[in-house]
């Protein structure tokens, strides 16, 4: 009820304390310098990340509550809904079974295939269920935050996947979270291979949430729609097999010498709250960043990425591996403009034991 | 004291509502909500501590959205000083000349967002990057008249710089 200017207004009129210059210079240059020291990789600001991370996780709680709350109404279902999904689990549980029968001969198979040719690498891999935290929390940043971190013995760069494929792979760890960057987005490569074919290539994000895109295809490699596209295990980053996607479309420019697929994740990549984490064999325990170059006998003319996805062995002994190419998911049918294509090695991810050529 | 705990929970506010859930079409279109907040604050309460607060909640935004450290609080912090610098003229508009006046602060700060991506090599796609601008403009008047009308509510018979 004071009738004179208020304290508010006096200090607008005649500000105290450093002039809005000098806080900008001053905020400012500590944004950038902040930006530079983590690009060069600062290890005390990764440490100060997840500790700011681990502080703000009440605020990352409540605001997921909302979807907790929109599943929670999914307990309100009628029963004939229940009993319809009920139904429909059995029947696809009663199928899968029978596959499983099927898969059980084959991996045994698999396995005494395997120990004829020496090859020590399994196919079973070590999982660990995880929950998805938050999604898409910028339109143009595709990542979701999972609830397992290094508590749980995730390490960066671990494989990503949910009951149809891949869905990424972790890029930061937090002492009780992780983030995942989705193969979706444009930062992300991976490398496949064609089942159909065995064809070697890149499948980069595109950026717009549901494609991805092959850029790096000669123009006249044997490529249809409906392709399936598998991981290749080539750099040793995600574990060989898994589906990734499957082909849509192809654009082939007249003239050019690439021609350029648009694929679609198999992976539910914005649907589902789980996602399975995989401990790849050849992973590297603490960051993944160096990658070793191991001794790959590429004087075989017909298959060297065959040779290359049989050299997955746990690591001691790398120069043990015999020169044998076991196709271990593709069919052998790819002829000689298949070993072309390897040079397609660009992102990352890519191993250094491809005969590079640009 | 009340008012700095309107103040502290408007900015947490404002940080949970830029990462709720939303569906994919609605993301999209989500608007810029520390922006909003920190803009509100520096426009209309002038010895509110807007710039410092504008760089802490542009460092927790980098951190809840895995973007570089300290990108996010770059941004806020030049949109909050150059808000502070004209509140002079903007202070004189009615809210919705006000919102069409602030549209080249909010270009300048999604500008400086995609100019940070691009020097981290983060590529992305330019449609979506410049749709929160239209958002937050539409958001900003409905936004704006709710928070003064929460500080007007408690300090009614105060000489306060208020809406005009």
């Amino acid at each position: 009820m004071n009738t004179t200017l208020s304290d508010s207004s006096r200090n607008s009129l005649f500000p105290r304390g450093p002039g809005l210059g000098v806080k900008l210079t001053l905020l400012a240059s500590l944004s950038i310098l902040l930006m530079v020291a983590e690009k060069r990789g600062n290890p005390q600001l990764e440490l100060a990340r997840q500790w700011l991370s681990w502080a703000l996780t009440p605020v990352m709680w409540i605001a997921t509550s909302p979807a907790e709350v929109a599943g929670g109404v999914d307990h309100l279902r009628s029963r004939e809904a229940l009993l319809r999904d009920n139904h429909e689990l059995r029947e696809r549980l009663l199928k899968q079974d029978a596959r499983l029968l099927r898969l059980e001969s084959l991996e045994a198979e698999n396995i005494r295939i395997r120990e004829l040719l020496a090859s020590s690498s399994s196919l079973e891999d070590r999982v660990l269920i995880a929950e998805v935290l938050a999604t898409s929390q910028d339109p143009y940043r595709h990542q979701i935050v999972l609830n397992k971190g290094g508590r749980d013995g995730v390490y960066r760069g671990q494989a990503l996947v949910d009951a149809e494929g891949i869905m990424g792979q972790v890029v930061q760890v937090n002492p009780g979270s992780s983030v995942a960057l989705l193969i979706t987005d444009p930062d992300h490569g991976i490398p496949v291979e064609i089942n159909r074919t065995g064809l070697q290539t890149i499948a980069l994000g595109r950026g717009d949430g549901h494609g991805l895109s092959l850029p790096y295809l000669p123009g006249n490699a044997d490529v249809k729609v409906g392709d399936l596209l598998v991981t290749s295990g080539l750099g040793g980053r995600f574990p060989a097999g898994y589906p990734v996607g499957t082909i849509h479309e192809l654009k082939h420019a007249g003239g050019e010498s690439f021609m350029e697929a648009i694929a679609y994740p198999k992976a539910k990549l914005s649907q589902g709250r789980q996602a399975l984490l995989v401990w790849s064999e050849r992973a590297l325990p603490s960051s993944g960043t160096e990658e070793e170059p191991i001794a790959v006998p590429i004087d075989l003319p017909v298959k060297p990425e065959a040779a290359a996805t049989t050299a997955t062995p746990k690591k001691p002994a790398p120069a043990a591996v015999p020169p044998a190419p076991t196709p271990t998911s593709a069919p052998p049918a790819a002829p000689a403009p298949a070993p072309k294509s390897a040079p397609a090695a660009k992102p990352a991810a890519a191993p250094k034991q491809q005969p590079v050529t640009p | 004291m009340i008012a700095s705990l309107g103040f502290v929970a408007s900015l947490v506010l404002a940080l949970m509502l830029q990462i709720v859930d939303l569906p994919e079409w609605a993301a999209v279109a989500r608007p810029a909500w520390p922006l909003l907040v920190i803009g509100y604050w520096a426009l209309y309460a002038p010895n509110a501590p807007a710039i410092l607060a504008a760089w802490l909640l542009g460092i927790c935004c980098d951190v809840l959205l895995s973007a570089p450290l300290g990108q996010h609080a770059l941004g806020l912090v030049v949109v909050a000083i150059v808000i502070r610098r004209l509140s002079g003229i903007y202070i004189l508009f009615p809210l919705w000349q006000a919102a069409l006046a602030l549209i080249p602060v909010w270009a300048l700060y999604v500008f400086l967002m995609f100019w940070i991506d691009g020097l981290a090599r983060h590529a992305a796609d330019s449609t979506l990057r410049w749709m929160p601008i239209v958002s937050t403009t539409i958001a900003w008047p409905i936004f704006a008249g709710l928070l003064d009308s929460f500080r007007a509510r408690r300090t009614r018979n105060r000489d306060r710089m208020r809406l005009p």
